[in-house]
């Protein structure tokens, strides 16, 4: 870009340079003409002369008038080929006449368009050929080839007004002008062929970016087919993991219940058959509800009781058919409203209690199992205690395993230790209208 | 894209405006917008008589063919401007060429008539003349119209000429027993009468009676058949046999004169017996008080040159052309008032009248009126022959035309001295001139 604002510099002085040339020029033979009028040597002019001369007004103004359209059609851009052949004739057509004005002293306007077109025509079609014809021109535009076979009148000859001296110094200035086109030109030629040079360089440069990036781009892509491998892995173990654990939580809590239902019929059948029979009736409703879970663990994974209802009714349900189901004395004190959960923390706060009943039931044999809910600055606090054994050295279970899990998805925490019983201390942030 | 698209047009409609402005101008369009309800003609044209006379005329020809013309065409002025001196009106008219501001029509003089025309300054009358069924090219003397020409080209219509005549003294011829000369007398009559009325007649020692003054080379040369360049002004044909007997029959009618030079001023005492004149000149000596005590000493008589063994009794021929502005806008109109001027018997027959030169057109010079208008305007009828006159013109002499023939016809002019000043073998000289010549011809074309 700042060798394409380098090139745009050099072709305006060129443009400037040209109307400065012709200016001096045409000035210099209107002053020529108007200088033999008004010394009276017209005549004598006359006889030297080829061709009839302008008048001396408007050898300047239609030669800056011509200029002008040419400098105008030179920075309109082609759009396409047609426009370029037919833009770059009527160029050289008004060259022509400017040069008819300046009695072909001059070709240097040829140069302009010599320029715009090798700058502009990078790939177009007969492109030598519309270069040649400018160049073509701008060597047949001279005054001592085309005086043979036209009548035009030599800029030497205006120049015979002036005294020797001025002369000698009018053509100096001329010849510095002319080479100093004929340089802009040339430093213009090398600035476009630097500005190309430079945009190969860009062009290869921006190639190898290229190139490096599709590489980045491959090896990401291995990585992400890898991941996406280890995801389905990750999700075939998580789906695992669930299954076992929807197997553990409903088949196993109803499994643990009929099987104490079933041990406490075992007692009773000699002595109470009656009571067996209720026990029996009790059990199989157990049976009758895990069945349910393990049908709606197929289906998904949500606790039938939360399911149908909300969670404070589950939990007393819940509460109830263990109370039932293994005649354990359940204390239950909750001072937290427990209604607008969300879905996961409505299931993992029914989870927690389920699974400390059951842990209570099945390792600590406990016959008492107190159970607090609070909540306190957005967290949630399940307490859970039994009168159970306890155990000295605590053996992290699956179930265990598993609520640790779930708490740390929703960033809660879980701790339990051993003080006349176990007891159970789990909390849970929990996200508002989340 | 757009705004490019949107930029492009404007530049493209601004670059043909500017475009389209400067051919405008440089075809002088500006002056074709009718600014004025009238036409304008303007009219080149110098005060004094082209023949060098102050008859106090000077535009009353012009005056008459622009009354003439405004009445048949309303709502056209023709204008000129006036006071504007012979001496000056070349200069004048170049300097109204530079300007761009050169009239539409105006006369020329034959010596800077090639320049104008090889320039281009001058309109090509070819198309307008046979465009015009009005326009009668045989009505004009053949050698006048081609005054006008350049080339194959017709750039300018005669308006006047005078040929060159040969002036005798009658009163010398009388006195010594000579009978004037036939119209086709030759140059051994000439040189005869010549040898045989130069004489010292008072008998001091020195010769008081001669026989030419004025017979110039270029006179011995056109009446010897002699073409000296061909038609382009190329080459020189200096060689010719007809320009040694020419230089020879010189050098032979300046041995009679043994060393004397003779001046014009003998002829006028009555002294000379042949002088060659332009028809002007002889014409415009009528008018004046001090001519006709000059010539009241003798009576003289017009009659056409003598000729060479290879040539006729011609001379050549003086022409005031009218020429065409190359850019004029008003071409009808200055067509109109060229024919006007330079065909129109009405116009034609005052020159006789008003002016010192021949009319163009061979009705009106032949015409009984314009004998009827010499005889008036000089008194008697002493000389007058318009036959003579008349085929004075139509044989005359038209040298080729090309530019800047006067510079070519000096060099010739040295030549020639110098090969009658040599005591040196004619013919050398002549092939060593004609070199030189042609030199001069080769470097004027490269110049």
């Amino acid at each position: 870009m700042e060798a394409n604002r380098k090139t745009n510099i050099i072709y305006i002085w060129m443009l400037n340079l040209n109307l400065i040339i012709i200016l001096y020029i045409t000035g210099i033979m209107a002053a020529g003409l108007l200088g033999h009028v008004h010394e009276n040597s017209a005549l004598e002019f006359m006889q030297q002369v080829n061709s009839v001369t302008m008048a001396p007004w408007k050898i300047p103004v239609t030669a800056v008038l011509l200029y002008g359209s040419l400098v105008l059609l030179l920075c309109a851009r082609a759009e396409n080929n047609i426009f370029l052949y037919v833009k770059t004739a009527v160029e050289v057509v008004i060259s022509f006449m400017t040069g008819y004005l300046l009695n072909f002293s001059y070709s240097g306007m040829l140069l302009l368009i010599l320029a715009d077109v090798i700058r502009r025509t990078g790939r177009v079609r007969w492109r030598y050929a519309v270069i040649g014809v400018v160049c073509g021109m701008y060597l047949l535009m001279d005054y001592d080839l085309l005086s043979g076979r036209y009548h035009i009148t030599a800029l030497e000859t205006y120049l015979l007004y002036y005294r020797g001296d001025i002369r000698a110094v009018f053509l100096g200035v001329k010849n510095v002008l002319f080479s100093l086109n004929i340089l802009f030109f040339i430093i213009y030629t090398i600035q476009l062929m630097r500005a190309q040079m430079n945009e190969k360089e860009r062009i290869l440069s921006l190639n190898d970016k290229l190139n490096q990036a599709n590489e980045e781009l491959q090896l990401a892509n291995r990585q992400m087919e890898e991941y996406a491998r280890e995801s389905i892995k990750n999700a075939e173990t998580q789906e695992r993991n669930r299954l076992a654990r929807e197997i553990h939580d409903t088949l196993g809590h109803s499994l643990t219940g009929i099987i104490t239902g079933l041990d406490a019929c075992v007692t009773l059948i000699d002595t109470a058959p009656e009571a067996v029979r209720e026990q029996l009736k009790v059990i199989a409703d157990v049976a009758r509800n895990g069945m349910a879970d393990v049908r709606r663990s197929v289906k998904a994974l949500r606790p039938d009781a939360l399911e149908k209802m909300e969670l404070e009714k589950a939990l007393l349900a819940m509460m109830e058919e263990t109370r039932k189901a293994s005649h354990v004395e359940i204390d239950y004190c909750c001072t937290a409203e427990l209604g607008h959960y969300n879905k996961d923390e409505e299931e993992i706060i029914y989870r927690i209690v389920q699974e400390s009943i059951t842990n209570a039931i099945r390792h600590g044999r406990a016959g008492k199992i107190m159970i607090a809910i609070s909540i306190e600055y957005n967290v949630m606090n399940i307490w859970v205690k039994d009168n159970g054994i306890g155990c000295t050295h605590i053996e992290k279970g699956f179930g265990l395993h598993h609520m640790e899990e779930r708490l740390a998805m929703l960033h809660g925490s879980l701790n339990y230790y051993v003080d006349n019983g176990f007891i159970l201390e789990a909390s849970i942030p929990i996200r508002w209208g989340g | 894209m757009d705004k490019i698209k949107h930029k492009n047009s404007w530049m493209t409609i601004i670059g043909a405006v500017l475009f389209l402005g400067a051919v405008f101008i440089m075809n002088d369009g500006y002056k074709k917008i009718p600014f004025r309800q009238d036409t304008v003609l303007t009219i080149g044209v110098f005060s004094d008589s082209y023949w060098e006379v102050q008859n106090g005329y000077s535009y009353q020809i012009l005056e008459d063919a622009i009354a003439l013309f405004e009445e048949e065409h309303e709502g056209v002025k023709v204008q000129y401007v006036s006071g504007i001196l012979k001496e000056d009106y070349p200069e004048w008219l170049a300097e109204q060429m530079l300007l761009g501001k050169s009239p539409d029509l105006f006369f020329i003089f034959g010596e800077n008539f090639n320049n104008l025309a090889e320039i281009g300054a001058l309109k090509d009358l070819g198309r307008l003349m046979e465009g015009d069924n009005g326009f009668a090219q045989e009505r004009f003397y053949t050698s006048a119209l081609n005054c006008g020409k350049y080339g194959e080209q017709q750039y300018a219509l005669p308006y006047e000429c005078a040929p060159k005549l040969m002036f005798v003294n009658k009163t010398i011829l009388t006195q010594e027993g000579i009978e004037l000369p036939d119209e086709d007398w030759t140059w051994d009559d000439f040189y005869e009468i010549c040898e045989a009325v130069t004489k010292d007649t008072d008998g001091n020692g020195t010769l008081d009676q001669f026989g030419v003054v004025g017979y110039t080379w270029s006179d011995a040369f056109d009446s010897n058949g002699v073409r000296l360049f061909d038609r382009k002004g190329t080459e020189c044909h200096l060689t010719d046999e007809g320009v040694r007997e020419a230089i020879l029959f010189m050098e032979k009618l300046d041995g009679l004169y043994d060393g004397y030079n003779v001046t014009s001023r003998d002829f006028d005492l009555g002294n000379v017996a042949f002088q060659p004149m332009f028809f002007a000149e002889y014409r415009a000596y009528k008018p004046y008080p001090l001519s006709i005590k000059k010539y009241s000493s003798f009576e003289w008589e017009c009659i056409p040159m003598p000729s060479g063994r290879r040539g006729a009794n011609i001379a050549e021929l003086d022409t005031l052309l009218l020429a065409m502005n190359g850019n004029t806008t008003q071409t009808e109109y200055a067509w109109e008032f060229m024919k006007l001027l330079s065909g129109d018997e009405r116009i034609q027959s005052e020159i006789f009248a008003y002016s010192e030169g021949v009319s163009v057109i061979r009705d009106v010079t032949e015409a009984d009126r314009t004998l009827q208008l010499l005889i008036d305007s000089s008194g008697d009828d002493n000389g007058l022959n318009l036959r003579v006159l008349s085929n004075a013109v139509e044989n005359a002499v038209v040298a080729p035309k090309f530019r800047n023939n006067t510079e070519v016809a000096a060099e010739v002019d040295k030549a020639v001295r110098d090969i009658m000043k040599g005591s040196s073998n004619i013919s050398m000289e002549q092939i060593i001139w004609n070199r030189e010549i042609n030199n001069f011809l080769k470097n004027r074309m490269e110049r």
